[in-house]
């Protein structure tokens, strides 16, 4: 792994992961592109204090986070570490089921963006539903739905179990799917 | 029996990791009965393949033009180091 701290490479292998990740959070261009460089920036400097207890991108990722809180506090906005990496403990599931676990709503399967005005009405809406979710579970579903990541990296990355990546998944997708119900389909009504 | 509680949260979990045998069967069975869960499934299978497409959309890329700007102003520092 002595390669990965070559710091040429990180740019290519997790500036997208990188990007989106501060894309989710700040939700504009420029400013999650700035937020790469200044993270990757700071890693150079930081190079030394790199163990190899965590994974590159962990370590990345890490520093990423605290970048996004300075970017927050020097727009005014409070906001914790604690805020962006919250270890969403229960969710209550209650709203979905009824006592004898049978659906309250019945899911109905949801269509295709037909037209391109329809697709790019959807990407929007499914940013927001992403942007909504709590931090954990969009940094997880992020890597492992968007960017691909094996789950056994990710238990290496976030330092979870197999089972909590499967929980957490069950949750962001329950709730990324209540969200484009609410926002895609209900709304188009 | 499962329940839509429980066999919902096996037809999720079957995307990330292998069922054991008899929790899998379960599962295969209530879908086979069960139309909203089918539904669920369906809905499942949307989100990955959405998710998948995500990863080209512009939105959740670096542009070239900011790659190439941040490659250039890393090496400026590398050097300066």
């Amino acid at each position: 792994m002595s390669g990965d701290l070559n710091p040429q490479t990180w740019l290519d292998e997790y500036g997208d992961y990188l990007y989106s990740y501060a894309f989710l959070k700040v939700k504009d261009r420029h400013v999650a592109e700035d937020l790469v460089q200044e993270t990757l920036l700071a890693a150079i400097t930081a190079k030394e204090n790199f163990t190899n207890r965590s994974s590159v991108r962990t370590w990345l990722t890490s520093i990423l986070k605290h970048k996004v809180v300075d970017h927050f506090r020097r727009q005014g906005r409070v906001v914790s570490l604690s805020e962006l990496i919250d270890q969403d403990n229960e969710d209550n599931l209650d709203y979905l089921f009824k006592t004898n676990g049978s659906w309250i709503e019945k899911p109905e399967p949801f269509p295709d963006p037909e037209s391109t005005f329809q697709q790019k009405q959807f990407w929007n809406i499914f940013q927001q539903c992403l942007t909504g979710l709590k931090p954990r579970q969009a940094e997880v579903f992020l890597a492992k739905e968007i960017h691909g990541m094996s789950s056994d990296e990710i238990c290496k990355q976030f330092s979870i179990t197999p089972s909590n990546v499967w929980v957490l998944m069950h949750r962001a997708r329950l709730s990324l799917i209540k969200c484009l119900k609410a926002l895609w389909i209900d709304n188009g009504k | 029996m499962l329940n839509c509680r429980q066999a919902s949260l096996l037809a999720s979990r079957t995307m990330d990791e292998k069922l054991p045998f008899w929790k899998n069967l379960s599962l295969k069975i209530h879908l086979l009965l069960c139309r909203s869960c089918q539904n669920f499934s369906k809905q499942l299978d949307f989100l990955r393949k959405i998710s998948r497409q995500t990863r080209a959309n512009p939105d959740f890329q670096l542009t070239d033009e900011a790659k190439r700007r941040i490659a250039a102003t890393l090496s400026d520092k590398q050097t300066s180091d």
